[in-house]
């Protein structure tokens, strides 16, 4: 894949490299922590059972990051303006998850640039799934 | 069935919470690694413009999302989706400002009845009242039935 240094980089509908991050108990506890979430829910996947859970949780906005870390990765010079995202079903964690992105739309004047947005688990079923809006420079 | 219109001619755009906070860098950094973040201005401490990801700017909106006299719809309001918008970097080691308002009431009809969504907004500024970053919280309540 080319490297994005301005928008005239951007390709309509190009798919961005897909990100397997890690969602190990491993990963999730020192995220949950950081955030003030620490609890079983998030690392520990018997307390988290015992809540009802089917696990513990990957956080949404762990998800969030994973989507911002994709488009980053794609175009380091990117500002990441608004990302949007919904929490469609929980990630459970120590789970592969699969973090793509796809670019629907380019503003050639403003460098602003959309693209969708998803993690889905192995089994192909969307988990998170939202839009981000970009900011790239016009020229190098 | 509620009523949509009255929720928002009640609620909606009157600020319900302020909180303060000074961010800590070390959490911003352990946030954005275990997120898979590669660049230094979110993962080095030390670069010039060292601050937070959005999914940081995200979790300090927790704790309460609607106003105190808020009616119970039905169950707990589930967590439906988190929205940040940057306008300017928020950084570590200052005063920020987070002022909370409900942003939007709406519902939608599903297969097992109808659905409720409270968006709240916390709108972050600095101490010379700039304004930094907007965090939407989307909670979703399945209606209670009629009895």
């Amino acid at each position: 894949m080319s490297t994005i240094n301005t928008v005239a980089d951007v390709e309509f509908g190009v798919e961005l490299a897909t990100m397997t991050p890690d969602t190990s108990l491993d990963a999730v506890r020192p995220f949950a922590e950081a955030v003030g979430w620490g609890g079983g829910r998030f690392d520990d996947h018997e307390k988290a059972k015992k809540e009802g859970l089917p696990g513990a949780l990957v956080p949404g906005i762990m998800a969030m990051g994973f989507l911002t870390s994709i488009i980053h990765r794609w175009a380091p010079v990117a500002k990441v303006t608004t990302i949007d995202t919904v929490f469609r079903a929980p990630l459970i964690a120590d789970e592969i998850c699969l973090v793509n992105a796809v670019v629907t739309d380019i503003d050639e004047d403003t460098g602003v640039v959309e693209l969708d947005l998803t993690v889905k688990n192995e089994r192909d079923e969307t988990r998170v799934f939202g839009t981000a809006s970009v900011s790239l420079p016009l020229s190098a | 069935m509620v009523d949509i219109e009255e929720l928002k001619s009640k609620f909606l755009n009157t600020e319900f919470d302020t909180k303060d906070f000074i961010l800590d860098a070390a959490k911003l950094q352990i946030v954005a690694k275990q997120c898979g973040e590669q660049l230094p201005m979110y993962c080095d401490t030390s670069h010039p413009d060292f601050q937070a990801l959005p999914s940081y700017i995200a979790s300090l909106a927790a704790g309460r999302h609607l106003p105190i006299d808020f009616p119970r719809l039905g169950g707990i309001p589930m967590d439906g989706g988190k929205a940040v918008t940057c306008h300017a970097p928020v950084k570590p080691n200052v005063k920020l400002t987070g002022k909370t308002h409900l942003h939007d009431i709406y519902d939608k009809q599903g297969r097992s009845g109808r659905m409720l969504f409270m968006v709240s907004r916390m709108e972050i500024y600095d101490e010379a009242g700039t304004h930094l970053a907007s965090s939407d919280s989307r909670m979703v309540v399945r209606e209670k039935p009629a009895q």
